[in-house]
């Protein structure tokens, strides 16, 4: 299989344009490390954006930062944070539930979409993302959005490409919105609750005025799963429904106190502070308990995003009737379930549960043999579906660009 | 008034009577309205110079009738513009002579109250403050409040992506909406999101917030609401420069603070709001920071002081602090009136829009003031500084001959200008009909052309909202040939592996 490495926009458009003339569908990678997401696809030529790895500029009174869409995420981490400042959205590291060896690139940050704990409060991907140059399916560079925060001048294509898998167009830069890290953090830990009260327990806090900007509930099972991870929290033996609060130091300390009496009903409130808070929410976002290098890596793993306040009925539901594991953020809003290798993942469960309470569940790992049987993302009611496909083909008519990633059978 | 509108057909107008009593036979009673003096409530939106009386109103009350008059529109080829409060800033829903005025002002109910999921869910029609109002009891509000929010309605906020005061830190509306019934024009209804923090499938939800109404009709939306913070105090700061004030709000923002609200406003909008609304704003500064900081009082009170702190290193020369809800609604009284007292200083005004990096605000208003001797007319500025977003208000008198065409030309060079200096054409008020032909300053036409695509997979014979949005409309058959470019697999010097 080919793979063309692409220096600037003019080659994307270039190859772009060639595979339309010869109807050969290009799978885009940046670092690859998220190509086992996803239907496999029928693709013979690899178009790699990760020469495209340049900081255009970075303006930290701006708080913008504009990169090509091949910079790998963790050196463009590593700048921002030494001017003190983050990706708000906390986007996920999938290496370590996909056994990948790095974070990949930012343009895999955006097409995949993955925001992690801080999500409740701060939005996701598509919140953050205000401008991107990239190429269509028609082999045309086009830009949408711009460098500001504030702007509806036209469609917010940043919308539809955050998300879309490659399957839209080729990104080639994207400008993305910073924010100023919080000076400090502290995580109150409520111990021993079971999945519904710590449900309950989560929804009070994020209905506080206390700014909460995570809330997870990690059930024994998959504390002991993650047992290295997360230190002295797995200790006990005990599920624990964590609540995150950051900011300045002194705001933190008034909101602990307050929210931890609160929370009083719901047992003894321990807390954590800074570094071993950040450790925690760092294994969280990135999904430990079910890493691939750990006793559930041949799990095939599902994540679920539902209304938040039934995430504690759905979640206790799914592990009890699948056999398997599941770990709880956004309050309940977001569900990640390990289910015992099998041909289908379960599919047919898991979808009915979560589409009774109005959620949708991906396959975000499996084998290939899996993701070529299971519908890897919800299936959608006709009408909705048909809408999806129509705003597909107005990026890529052909279906050049990662053909039938998102679709089961797309591929043929 | 140099927009022209996409020219009418007589075809249409010719079968007037038989569309009506279509209309009639879908929305009963009072639902249509096609006598010439009450369409006239209806002629104009917010974008007050630009009038045109609709072929006919329709007001529906249920998802259905929407769906039955769009899909009787979609099959007779009859143009339709949507329309909530007729609040826009831009136009957007400005009627044309031989379309449907689609009226949603008779779904004004809020549907479900979800404290749980910290979700609203309710119809179009209901006002941007009434959603805050109705969920106030329990200490929640919804965030986004454009200075319209008494009237403007929720549907047309996601329309527009509205903005306000306080999105610099709660965000737009597209980052505070998570769901939505839509009815396509073609008729059919669907339904996008819900109550969880993402929808499956491409973000349609992301791509309909901000669409201008161009898209498809939207009947029902679920927003999220937040916990009101604890407390909110804010700081009222003058300079001798303009200059100044720009670095004191790059200051404050690369010192990691991020307030509630952030307003200037230069010599001329003081003047003006203080003769109105007497909030007792310094008259000898050129500009005035509004800074408002929300959240725990042992975290505003300590913000307050760092924020104190930045001001006077910056060279403020008048500062004051809120210590009361009075005082602080005191400081917000005049820039709030900012736009009505302006209205009493000049017959009329127009209301410009654009954005620009934060640290080109001393350039920007450089250039203002040039454009404003240069075209002999007066400008006061209200921007919301914190993000960068300008709200130039262009004085001139309607009465006077040439005028509007001058003021429309200033008002144009003002957003040439956002554009040059790194910024857009539009922050909050959309694009509609004003800043249409200004679209090529910011987009190439391949750019638009993309736009165009998308919203032929929504609207293939483009009859919703046609004229807005788009300076060159072009068939979709036509958008969506791909041209073969010539040769297979050649590039010989792209690196391969």
């Amino acid at each position: 299989m080919d793979t063309l490495k692409v220096r600037d926009a003019k080659d994307v458009e270039e190859v772009v344009r060639a595979a339309i003339a010869g109807e050969q569908p290009l799978e885009i990678i940046g670092h690859g490390t998220k190509r086992a997401i996803g239907h496999p696809m029928a693709t013979n030529a690899v178009l790699d954006v990760s020469a495209l790895n340049a900081v255009t500029s970075y303006e930290p009174n701006e708080l913008i930062i504009t990169v090509e869409a091949g910079a790998p995420l963790a050196d463009v981490q590593s700048l921002i944070d030494a001017k003190n400042q983050q990706f708000a959205f906390e986007p996920m590291d999938s290496a370590v539930l996909l056994g990948a060896a790095a974070a990949g690139t930012i343009g895999g940050m955006i097409g995949a979409g993955l925001a992690g704990p801080r999500r409740i409060r701060a939005g996701g991907a598509r919140d953050h993302l205000l401008g991107a140059h990239a190429v269509s399916g028609f082999g045309d560079s086009f830009k949408t959005g711009g460098r500001v925060v504030k702007n509806v001048t036209g469609y917010d294509l940043c919308k539809l490409l955050t998300g879309s898998w490659g399957t839209l167009a080729v990104m080639t830069e994207v400008t993305i919105k910073v924010m100023p890290k919080p000076e400090s953090e502290r995580t109150l830990v409520l111990h021993a609750l079971d999945e519904v009260t710590a449900n309950k327990a989560m929804t009070a806090a994020l209905g506080s005025p206390f700014d909460v900007s995570g809330a997870a509930h990690l059930p024994a099972a998959a504390l002991r799963s993650g047992a290295e991870a997360f230190g002295s929290l797995a200790g006990a033996g005990q599920g624990v429904t964590l609540v995150r609060l950051e900011g300045i130091a002194a705001s933190v300390a008034h909101r602990a106190g307050s929210l931890s009496q609160a929370l009083s009903s719901y047992g003894t409130v321990d807390s954590l502070a800074d570094a071993a808070s950040a450790a925690v929410w760092s294994a969280l976002r990135d999904v430990r308990p079910f890493a691939a290098n750990g006793t559930l890596g041949a799990s095939p793993v599902w994540r679920i995003v539902c209304p938040p306040a039934v995430g504690g009925t759905l979640g206790q539901a799914l592990a009890r009737e699948t056999g398997g594991e599941v770990i709880y953020d956004w309050g309940g809003g977001l569900i990640w379930a390990a289910v015992p290798p099998g041909a289908d993942a379960q599919a047919a469960l898991v979808r009915k549960q979560v589409e009774a309470i109005g959620g949708h569940a991906t396959l975000l790992r499996a084998s290939d043999e899996v993701r070529r049987n299971v519908d890897v993302f919800q299936p959608q009611p006709a009408g909705l579906a048909a809408l999806g496909e129509r705003v597909r083909a107005s990026f890529d008519p052909k279906s050049i660009l990662n053909r039938g990633r998102m679709k089961r059978g797309g591929a043929a | 008034m140099s927009i022209m509108m996409p020219a009418a057909d007589q075809a249409v107008l010719d079968r007037r009577g038989e569309i009506v009593a279509a209309l009639r036979a879908i929305v009963p009673g009072e639902g249509v309205i096609d006598s010439a003096a009450e369409m006239l409530a209806y002629e104009s939106d917010g974008l007050t110079a630009y009038r045109q009386p609709p072929m006919v109103v329709v007001l529906p009350d249920t998802t259905e009738q929407v769906a039955k008059v769009l899909k009787y529109c979609h099959g007779q080829g009859i143009k339709v513009v949507p329309r909530g409060s007729g609040t826009s800033l831009s136009g957007g829903a400005l009627p044309l002579a031989d379309g449907v005025l689609l009226g949603l002002g008779k779904f004004k109910r809020i549907r479900e109250i979800d404290f749980d999921n910290r979700v609203v869910v309710t119809e179009p029609g209901v006002t941007n403050l009434a959603i805050s109002q109705a969920v106030a009891h329990a200490g929640f509000y919804y965030a986004p409040d454009p200075s319209s929010q008494i009237a403007c309605s929720i549907g047309g906020n996601v329309a527009e992506n509205s903005g306000g005061v306080h999105c610099l830190k709660y965000g737009m509306t597209t980052n505070n909406v998570l769901g939505c019934e839509i009815v396509l024009m073609n008729g059919e209804i669907l339904r996008i999101g819900g109550k969880a923090a993402e929808n499956a499938g491409y973000d349609l939800m992301g791509i309909i917030t901000g669409s201008e109404g161009l898209l498809g009709v939207i009947t029902e939306i679920t927003v999220r609401i937040l916990q009101k913070p604890e407390t909110a105090r804010a700081l009222m700061v003058g300079f001798a420069e303009v200059e100044a004030a720009g670095e004191c709000v790059a200051r404050i923002i690369g010192a990691g603070i991020i307030p509630g609200g952030m307003e200037m406003m230069d010599k001329p909008a003081i003047h003006a709001a203080e003769a109105f609304v007497h909030a007792g704003y310094p008259l000898d500064v050129e500009a005035l920071l509004i800074i408002e900081l929300d959240g725990p009082s042992i975290e505003v009170d300590e913000l307050i002081n760092r924020v104190e702190t930045i001001a006077k290193g910056c060279g403020s020369v008048t500062l004051q602090i809120s210590n009361s809800e009075a005082e602080r609604n005191l400081f917000w009284a005049g820039r709030k009136a900012a736009f009505p007292a302006v209205g009493r200083i000049s017959p009329d005004y127009l209301c410009m829009d654009g954005t620009i990096p934060r640290g080109a605000l001393p350039k920007a208003l450089a250039r203002i003031r040039e454009l404003s001797e240069k075209y002999g007319l007066g400008v006061a500025n209200v921007f919301h500084a914190g993000d960068g977003n300008l709200h130039p208000l262009i004085l001139y008198d309607a009465n006077k001959p040439g005028e509007i065409e001058k003021a429309e030309a200033f008002g144009a060079d003002i957003l040439r200008c956002c554009v040059e200096l790194g910024g857009v054409l539009t922050g909050e008020h959309g694009v509609g009909i004003e800043k249409r032909d200004l679209m090529p300053e910011m987009f190439t036409e391949i750019d638009l052309n993309q736009q165009q695509r998308l919203k032929c997979a929504f609207d293939a014979q483009g009859l919703l909202n046609p004229g807005k949005v788009f300076p060159t409309l072009h068939r979709c058959a036509e958008l969506g040939r791909v041209h073969v470019h010539a040769g297979k697999l050649a590039f010989p010097d792209i690196p391969r592996f």
